[in-house]
């Protein structure tokens, strides 16, 4: 995390230090030249849907960046636009180093005494959202009893908190939009608040919900540039905003992202969300495969150790081998996950990137269960086996190598197959250290286009077929070696 | 010098004392055959004999070694004893021929065909010279028992340890394994039989050891110990058994 935030730090510093010299360059030139020919820089959030988001195509769109492009078409300007980040953004503009700001920024007094804004280009505002099939609530006075999703921070909790008591409702609070909607479809929920835009912008996207009440009134969003700077742009911006909201295009922007859907064509649809995933979805198959194939490897390199000391003659390897399953054992994988992630290297100072953090905790979680799987199939192997070998003459290694461990590892076969299985769907779990593997890539999906029921769907649904695919093979694999 | 010779040997399973001092001398070429009632104790003493069982006391020394020494190499002299279990304890997972030659190739260094010829051998020897590329599971009780005596020849022990070697074999079978370890008694291998065969006992033994409680209660010459016992417990054993 540490590492990212300093690269994301060295990246927005770059992205500074280039827009200070390209301010200074263009004012030079607005010294020398006409003010025409000048290049604005506008500075911008990096993701706020709707408003900037990367498409699936990667790139950036959104109602604040197609406005910019039609505003600056009509009134025959040009800009560069630097994603910076909301806060990075703002201080950007108060040190000059961009030449205005567009980041569903809302117009508040405090920010007018630094910036002069353009008049208002969206007014957003909290609103209520419900289940499409839901019929019977359609007013606050509804909710009496009932209980409400909200998302932690929004303005939309802030208000639900606000009224709860008035309209007799509970909330539960969700991290993130996508479960929040979960909750409203399944019916656990019976409504959600939530930012206009937002809100509207997940039912384009066709999240199942529908409006159910007015907005409430709330803030206005603006085009800020620093106070008394860069007037023309200001009037420029405003000229043109009046232009395309008289020639209807502005409703069209807007529209195209929170329209409620029917008129939308893309990604909807089972084949559809395939079609334009699928090379995200492989890429997320992939680690997935890798990260178990590698983990299996060690673990079995360790379960075999550890197996091996457990059915030892000498009682300090058992105890040492006992101590490690139970460990491993009794440690839930996503903490053993957060504890290798995070715990080691605030200990040690050695980071460790999330896919050796990830192979590091499936390797040791599986090693232990792959370590009683061997400890059991060696213990199932009649006593009589060992015996006969030692009477003959044989060392304890030959003997559990050349009489012991061939009939052990038969019977091992179909606890190791499950093992795998397991090992496979337990790096689901190392989504939560960010890695991208399948689940983690699907919720990435998931989180621009919210169609988490479909995409759901399809993530279990490789993870079924590969699955089975894989057990057929060992199962084959399997009767081979029981075979001779 | 006795080929082997058990002295005050005890042995306890935790608090449980199975082997109460027990002293035994066998000769070189000697046959003896242990019997008593189930519990008794023989099993476990035939274990001490290549102390596949530690003892708690005692000790067992085999040609002037004394096997509970710390200094004996145990798997050295295990190759000297030969032992055939109850059950069989054929290696499932290996031919007839391979679960015979696979000691001589491991430890004695043999090489494969020099094996394979004597694996052959001793599988004529107990007849069954046809039966060398099957796996065990497709073999009936008396040839798994031949088999597995087949195996511990291989290592030409001069000690042959049988813990009840028919117990677990339809009758019909009996006679065939009878008649191998027969042979190998007039061949003048050394052998100690735990066995419930009277028959048998009285044939091949010359001499027989009756069990009780983890002790020796008495032994002598096949004909003292089935015609003339001396002790109460033994004529009660043999009235049941015989
Ligand atoms: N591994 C063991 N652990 C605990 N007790 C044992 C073990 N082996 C044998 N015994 C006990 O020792 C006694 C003698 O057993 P064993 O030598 O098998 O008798 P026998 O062969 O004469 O029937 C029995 O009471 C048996 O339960
Ligand atoms: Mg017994």
């Amino acid at each position: 995390m540490k590492k990212q935030a300093l690269t994301k730090l060295s990246f927005i510093f770059a992205l500074l230090s280039l827009a200070f010299i390209l301010n200074a360059c263009s004012q030079k030139k607005e010294t020398t030249g006409t003010s025409d020919d000048r290049k604005y820089i506008i500075a911008t959030d990096t993701t706020f849907a709707p408003f900037e988001f990367e498409d699936t195509n990667g790139e950036f769109v959104g109602i604040d960046m197609d406005l910019l492009n039609a505003i600056a078409e009509d009134q025959g300007f040009t800009f560069e636009i630097k994603p910076l980040g909301f806060n990075a953004a703002v201080q950007a503009l108060e040190s000059n180093q961009v030449d205005g700001v567009i980041a569903g920024m809302s117009i508040t007094d405090e920010r007018k005494e630094k910036f002069d804004f353009s008049d208002a280009y969206f007014d957003s505002g909290v609103v209520m959202a419900v289940s499409e099939k839901e019929k019977n609530i359609s007013s606050y006075a509804d909710l009496k009893g009932k209980n409400v999703a909200i998302k932690t921070g929004t303005e939309g909790a802030t208000f639900a908190n606000s009224i709860k008591d008035k309209y007799g409702f509970t909330t539960t609070t969700f991290d993130d939009s996508s479960n929040m909607y979960e909750e409203v479809k399944s019916g656990n929920a019976v409504a959600t608040f939530e930012d206009y835009p937002v809100i509207a912008y997940g039912i384009n996207q066709g999240n199942g919900l529908k409006l159910a009440t007015e907005k409430e009134a709330g803030g206005q969003y603006g085009f800020a540039v620093n106070q008394g700077e860069n007037e023309a742009l200001i009037k420029m911006f405003n000229e043109g905003l009046q232009h395309l909201k008289d020639s209807g295009q502005y409703q069209e922007i807007v529209d195209k992202y929170l329209a409620t859907p029917e008129s939308k064509a893309s990604e909807t649809g089972f084949i559809g969300l395939i079609k334009e995933n699928y090379k995200k979805l492989l890429d997320g198959l992939g680690k997935t495969l890798l990260i178990t194939l590698v983990s299996i490897l060690l673990a079995a390199i360790i379960g075999i150790l550890f197996g091996l000391l457990s059915v030892a003659p000498n009682r300090g390897l058992k105890v040492i081998a006992t101590l490690y399953v139970d460990l491993m054992r009794g440690l839930p994988l996503i903490v053993l996950a957060f504890f290798i992630y995070f715990g080691i290297p605030s200990l040690t100072g050695i980071r460790l990137s999330a896919t050796i953090a990830g192979i590091t905790t499936l390797s040791l979680n599986a090693g232990a269960y792959i370590a009683e799987i061997v400890r059991g199939g060696i213990n199932a192997v009649d006593n009589g086996q060992l015996e006969a070998a030692r009477s003959l003459g044989l060392p304890y290694g030959k003997a559990m190598q050349k009489v012991i461990l061939p009939q052990a590892i038969r019977m091992m076969i179909p606890s190791f197959i499950n093992q795998f299985v397991i090992t496979l769907k337990d790096t689901s779990i190392l989504s939560v250290i960010g890695l991208v593997e399948l689940t983690q890539t699907g919720k990435i999906i998931i989180a621009r286009n919210l169609q988490s029921f479909d995409m759901w769907l399809i993530i279990g649904l490789i993870y079924i077929i590969v699955i089975t695919i894989l057990t057929k093979i060992s199962k084959q694999l399997e009767r081979r070696i029981q075979n001779g | 010098m006795a080929k082997l010779k058990v002295t005050n040997l005890k042995k306890s399973f935790g608090s449980l004392e199975v082997l109460k001092d027990l002293n035994l001398e066998v000769k070189e070429g000697e046959v003896l055959c242990l019997i008593g009632p189930s519990g008794s104790g023989k099993s476990t003493f035939l274990r001490c004999m290549n102390q596949l069982e530690a003892v708690t006391a005692g000790h067992v020394i085999i040609d002037g070694q004394d096997l509970t020494s710390t200094e004996t190499n145990i798997n050295q002299v295990r190759q000297n004893i030969g032992m055939v279990f109850q059950h069989f304890n054929l290696f499932p997972h290996l031919t007839v021929a391979k679960n015979i030659t696979l000691s001589p190739i491991e430890i004695k260094g043999e090489n494969k065909e020099q094996a394979n010829q004597n694996a052959l051998r001793l599988l004529e020897i107990v007849g069954l010279k046809e039966k060398a590329d099957v796996f065990p599971s497709s073999l009936s009780g008396g040839q798994k028992q031949r088999v597995a005596i087949a195996r511990a020849l291989a290592m030409q022990p001069n000690i042959m340890l049988f813990d009840e070697p028919t117990s677990a074999l339809d009758p019909e079978m009996v006679g065939d394994v009878l008649a191998v370890m027969k042979k190998l008694a007039k061949d003048g291998m050394t052998m100690i039989v735990v066995t419930h065969e009277m028959g048998f006992a009285r044939e091949v033994a010359d001499r027989v050891i009756f069990m009780d409680g983890g002790y020796i209660v008495e032994e002598g010459s096949p004909e003292q110990i089935f015609d003339h016992p001396t002790q109460q417990r033994t004529k009660d054993f043999l009235d049941k058994v015989l």
